[in-house]
């Protein structure tokens, strides 16, 4: 039997042996995220929203066209021109310098809120994965007894309780929102527990705080960021149905829920009333949104496409 | 219904009110630590009819006392009595506006489902085509306009927008009593949760369209609408209606807004203009109810899935 066997191997000048030169850059977790997320176009449009939002509130403390509270700048219910690019509203205030000052109440509201109600979703979802137990069903039928309950309706009482101020509006969403984050947190608290690394810190004789802090916590960072993310549009909507009702923050705070509440009454007549405040409050929900969805498939690789 | 399923939703009726009892003591609690009451209001009382009213409503004894003989008042289905229109009883008058809002919620859930699953076979099926980026798109950004923002769109559209392309001959007047005029704040309510259907019926049609049942169903020669509707749909469904659950519970709650906005006199608008005018006695009647509600339409929507999913079963 006749087998050719070549006594060299020829390698193709285009192809060489991988050596260390040719190593894969080290990429943290994170710097990989960040990259998916830049690669991402809606991501990358909701952040220049977000970020021209964040401009415009922080411009908006220092300097709007005209005062958000000064009425009677010409005749009311003007619809668009030169010198009132949005129009004015029933009082004759100048609209843009109110849908300027709405961001502000806005980006404090949806960011406060989100933060308030994510810690104690994390703090209390913590608890409850990791000690099970007792405090598990505790904190279990805590949560499963308010998702029975309207959370508006409860924001409501709770904003008549404790005042209109906007510390207490954040408050008062924040006591709502944190569900959701607890939830998610005590799922991913139940299943990282199990998880060798976390027995042997144990083994070694960390803490629990330390455990819970240094190991578990980073592991399940990346859904609750997601989430986080995802409160900050959701508490910004309600804000604005807070207003609506007359519950939000107290009159003459331009929020942009106020604004739409006091517009709808001049609806058919003066449509531009609602129309800028309802258009920059779905602009930041979207890019919110737009960013919570980049944001959940760039962290969690399993949702990628 | 199996003697599975009947135990297991009896179980959850006992849960419910459970949770409604819970729900509506803490309220009932909280609500008699709140300042000022609707007895104590514009005009100054004297002091041997402000007793005889506090009498009246129990109000003179302590709160204790006050639960005991709310909780006896519950268990007989009497709410008690209006605080602000003194004599009228609260259960009638709930349960009248508890069948307006369940009206409009059904009316909305409808349009969710109808607009929501319409837009996310079509997406699905044309995958990757205008019509898919399209339909995709519009899910993001409806879900991003929240209710009031549709409805104001949809009132400049029905009732300006008719009135001055009919010239004065179609004007929709908003408002609650006729069949006419549950449509637009229906579709208000419901449109931001069609855009989460949309987006979950895609996702989970795209991965049925491509089994092998599906393929088999196309290669006997069955037609597009019987191998979509009847043999991908089906299955597709089953995803969705895991959300169906908080997405009624949304409903529920964007109906407070709505109902203030057009005027409907259902349980949302009761509970706003009772918390302004400090009816607490209504407040906590309407937490119970709606306590109730969301737990109820929460075991209907757990009994739809053994009929979508025959493998799942209770019991």
């Amino acid at each position: 039997m006749a087998t050719v066997v070549p006594t060299t191997i020829e390698i193709p000048q285009e192809l060489h042996v991988l050596g260390i030169d040719d190593m894969p850059e080290q990429v943290t977790l994170w710097q990989d995220a960040w990259r998916r997320l830049r690669r991402n176009r809606l991501s990358v449009i909701g952040l220049v929203i977000i970020g021209t939002f964040v401009a415009v509130a922080v411009i908006s403390f220092v300097w709007t066209p005209y005062p958000t509270w000064r009425q009677a700048l010409g005749t009311t219910y003007q619809g668009p021109s030169l010198i009132h690019p949005f129009g004015l509203d029933d009082y004759g205030r100048d609209i843009l310098s109110r849908v300027m000052g709405g961001a502000g109440i806005a980006l404090t509201v949806g960011v406060g809120a989100s933060l308030i109600a994510s810690i104690i979703g994390i703090v209390l979802g913590l608890t409850a994965g990791f000690y099970r137990g007792k405090i598990d069903v505790v904190i279990s039928l805590l949560i499963n007894i308010s998702y029975g309950v309207p959370d508006l309706l409860l924001a409501l009482i709770l904003v008549v309780l404790v005042g209109r101020g906007i510390q207490n509006i954040i408050l008062a969403i924040s006591i709502t929102a944190w569900l959701g984050m607890a939830r998610l947190v005590r799922g991913q608290t139940l299943s990282l527990r199990e998880r060798e690394f976390v027995e042997a810190a144990r083994s070694i004789g960390t803490k629990n705080v330390q455990i819970l802090a240094r190991h578990i916590l980073p592991n399940a960072l990346g859904p609750i960021i997601v989430q986080a993310t995802y409160l900050v549009p959701a508490a910004i909507i309600f804000e604005a149905f807070l207003s609506l009702l007359g519950m939000g923050v107290p009159p003459p705070s331009p929020s942009w829920g106020a604004m739409a509440s006091e517009g709808y009454k001049a609806i058919q007549i003066a449509p531009h009333i609602v129309l800028f405040p309802c258009l920059a409050l779905s602009l930041t929900v979207l890019a919110f949104n737009w960013v919570g969805d980049g944001l959940r498939d760039a962290i969690d690789p399993r949702m990628r496409k | 219904m199996s003697r599975g399923t009947l135990v297991y939703a009896t179980q959850r009726l006992v849960l419910i009110t459970f949770t409604a009892l819970v729900v509506s003591s803490i309220v009932f609690i909280g609500v008699h630590q709140l300042p000022g009451s609707a007895l104590a209001s514009e005009r100054r009382l004297n002091p041997a009819t402000e007793a005889a009213l506090l009498h009246h409503y129990n109000l003179d004894l302590p709160w204790p006392q006050q639960y005991v003989l709310w909780l006896n008042g519950l268990a007989h289905g009497n709410l008690g009595e209006s605080l602000v229109n003194m004599g009228t009883p609260i259960t009638p008058l709930l349960l009248r506006e508890l069948k307006v809002s369940v009206t409009l919620g059904l009316a909305a859930v409808l349009v969710t489902i109808v607009v929501g699953m319409s837009l996310g076979v079509l997406a699905a099926i044309r995958q990757n085509t205008w019509v898919d980026y399209a339909a995709s798109s519009a899910a993001v950004v409806g879900y991003s306009v929240p209710s009031f923002v549709w409805a104001f769109l949809l009132i400049l559209l029905t009732v300006s927008g008719f009135y001055a392309w009919t010239q004065g001959q179609i004007y929709e007047d908003l408002g609650w009593g006729k069949i006419e005029q549950i449509p637009v704040p229906a579709f208000a309510l419901g449109l931001p949760y069609a855009a989460i259907v949309a987006r979950l019926t895609r996702a989970s049609m795209l991965e049925v369209i491509r089994q092998d049942y599906v393929r088999t169903a196309w290669a006997k020669g069955l037609s597009a609408r019987v191998v979509i509707l009847r043999h991908a749909l089906r299955n597709a469904l089953i995803p969705v209606a895991t959300i169906l659950g908080p997405l009624i519970t949304g409903i529920i709650t964007g109906s407070v807004v709505i109902e203030f906005l057009f005027g409907i006199p259902g349980l949302g608008q009761e509970f706003v203009t009772s918390i302004l005018s400090r009816d607490y006695n209504i407040v906590i009647g309407v937490f119970t109810f709606y306590a109730a509600l969301v737990g109820v339409a929460n075991l209907i929507v757990d009994l739809l899935y053994p009929i979508l999913d025959p493998r799942i079963r209770y019991g």
